[in-house]
Parts: structure tokens; C-alpha cells; sequence
């Protein structure tokens, strides 16, 4: 059984059907241990003290804020290139989510700069792109509720999210082309990773805990969208009085 | 840690991540109910896809 198994919605449903749940469960579960194992085993930061634990929700949110936004651009190539029945489901899914670790990435991080930097916000590049990556998110969610045709609609939001796709690599090297006072990269970069092991590790506990949650809801978002769309195809035969009975 | 003067910090942080997690999965639970008890309703009602006549 392969992949494009799954690219049948009543199958994918059916598919659902037994694997959501123990999605969620080791995502939750994952990312739990993860937390203790940050408030537990890893140390206090040397400079910065007990605050670095913001960084065990802070990192792991500001990756998934792009990777959901790298996944809905695949799935726009997806819409507009294969007509795939499920790219813009997919797609149209992830806007919420995406928007919320775009959030918790925001706000954890001006919770974090407050203490240590001894401001809420400053507009240095990489602060100004996640806000940029956020407004995105809103924008694509608008576009996706201004059209009836959830067709018509998945068209306009793919050509939306695949110019903002642009903004991925600004944020991810925003702190490598302009001064910024939010640090370089110390996790993802050439040479390894800066940090000690002993943060590393429950750092991509945490991670792979949330990665693993978030697939499980953009796949209940995606069962909703499913469903969303068979109600409103049956409310138009039903208003139509069509295939009625 | 809770004597860290930079405790609410820490606090405020997780709070508001765990809040809009919850917020999240809530919502697309209650999403989720709300589209099949329509379905359910206009099912009820004797309106059936032509996808669903096919399989009988």
C-alpha cells in the first residue's frame, strides 16, 4: 500500500480514524518528557540563569512557525501544479496552526527580551520577519474566508503563500545579512551547534514532541476541512433539491 | 527556581504557549463536532452525496 493510497479523502478519513489519536498522544506524551527533562536535567544558563528555559518553548515554536509555512508552500505546488485533491486541504489546514507557533514564538520571545535585553521589542530583522511570517499567516487565513468556493479559494491562498514563501529565508538568515540584536543562529548552522549537550538534547525532545503534536492537528484540521466541504456540497444539493432522498 | 527574580517571565512564557495550544486543539475539537452533527442533521434529513448512493 503506498502513499498516494491516502490521496483518496475517504481513505485518508479511514486512515485517520485509527492514527490521530495515537498522534497526539506521543506528541503530547514527547514533548511532556521533553519539558521535565528542560526543568529537571538541564542546567541554568551560565549569563542569562533560569530564563533560558524560554528557550525549550521559544526555539521549538519559532521552527515549526516555518516549518508549517515550508509545508503549506509544498502543498500550494501541490494545488497548482497537480490539482492534488488533498494540497489544499492540507494547505488550508496549517494556516491556524502555523499562525499559532508564529504567536508563541512572538510572545515568548518578548518575554524572554525583556529580562535579557531590557526591551519588549526592538525592530532588528529577524523580530520585523517573524512579525512579517505572522501577518502572512493572517493574510492567507483572510484570503481563504473571502472566497465561497473553497476551489477558487485554495488557488488564490497557494499563489499567496508561494510569494510569501520568500520570507522563510529572510527570517532564517536575517540575523546573518544585518546587525540584529536577537543572536546568530547557535542550533542550525555551519560548524554545529553551540549550545552544550546537556540543553541540546531536551531542546530536541521538546522539539520532536511538538513536531510530532503538530502533525497530528493539522491532520484533525485537515479531517475538519474534509468534512467542511462534503457539508457544503450537501447543503447545495439540498438547496438545490437535487439528488434529495 | 521560583525565587529567580525572573520567574514571571518564565511563567508568563509557558502559560501563554500552553494557553494557545489549548486554545488551538479546542477549537478544531468543537470544529470538529459542529461539522458532524450537520452532516448528521442533513443526513437525517435524507440528503446523501452521489458518492454515498454509489456505495449504497
Amino acid at each position: 500500500m503506498s502513499l498516494l493510497t491516502y490521496a483518496n479523502p475517504q481513505r485518508f478519513l479511514r486512515f485517520l480514524h485509527y492514527a490521530l489519536i495515537p498522534v497526539l498522544v506521543i506528541g503530547a506524551l514527547t514533548s511532556a518528557v521533553g519539558l521535565y527533562a528542560a526543568f529537571a536535567f538541564a542546567p541554568a544558563d551560565y549569563q542569562q540563569g533560569e530564563t533560558v528555559r524560554i528557550m525549550y518553548i521559544h526555539v521549538p515554536a519559532a521552527w515549526l512557525s516555518m516549518a508549517c509555512y515550508g509545508l503549506m508552500a509544498l502543498s500550494s505546488i501541490g494545488t497548482l501544479v497537480w490539482r492534488h485533491p488533498l494540497a489544499d486541504v492540507s494547505a488550508r489546514a496549517m494556516v491556524p496552526i502555523g499562525a499559532c507557533f508564529t504567536i508563541i514564538c512572538l510572545v515568548t520571545g518578548s518575554l524572554w527580551g525583556r529580562p535579557m535585553w531590557g526591551t519588549w521589542w526592538v525592530w532588528d530583522a529577524r523580530l520585523t520577519s517573524v512579525l512579517v511570517l505572522f501577518l502572512i499567516y493572517c493574510g492567507i487565513l483572510a484570503l481563504w474566508n473571502a472566497f465561497e468556493d473553497p476551489a477558487r479559494a485554495g488557488r488564490a491562498a497557494a499563489v499567496m503563500t508561494l510569494v510569501g514563501a520568500i520570507n522563510l529565508p529572510i527570517v532564517k538568515f536575517s540575523v546573518d545579512w544585518w546587525n540584529t540584536l536577537h543572536q546568530p543562529a547557535s542550533v542550525f548552522r555551519m560548524g554545529g551547534p553551540t549550545i552544550d549537550k546537556s540543553m541540546l538534547w531536551p531542546l530536541f525532545l521538546v522539539a520532536i514532541g511538538m513536531t510530532i503534536f503538530m502533525i497530528g492537528l493539522h491532520l484533525a484540521g485537515m479531517r475538519n476541512e474534509i468534512l467542511q466541504r462534503r457539508l457544503r456540497t450537501m447543503r447545495l444539493m439540498a438547496a438545490s433539491g437535487g439528488d434529495h432522498g | 527556581m521560583v525565587d529567580d527574580p525572573h520567574f514571571g517571565y518564565i511563567f508568563a512564557a509557558f502559560l501563554v504557549a500552553g494557553l494557545v495550544v489549548l486554545g488551538l486543539s479546542l477549537s478544531i475539537w468543537f470544529d470538529y463536532r459542529r461539522v458532524t452533527r450537520d452532516l448528521i442533521t442533513l443526513e437525517q434529513a435524507g440528503t446523501r452525496r452521489r458518492s454515498d448512493g454509489d456505495r449504497g
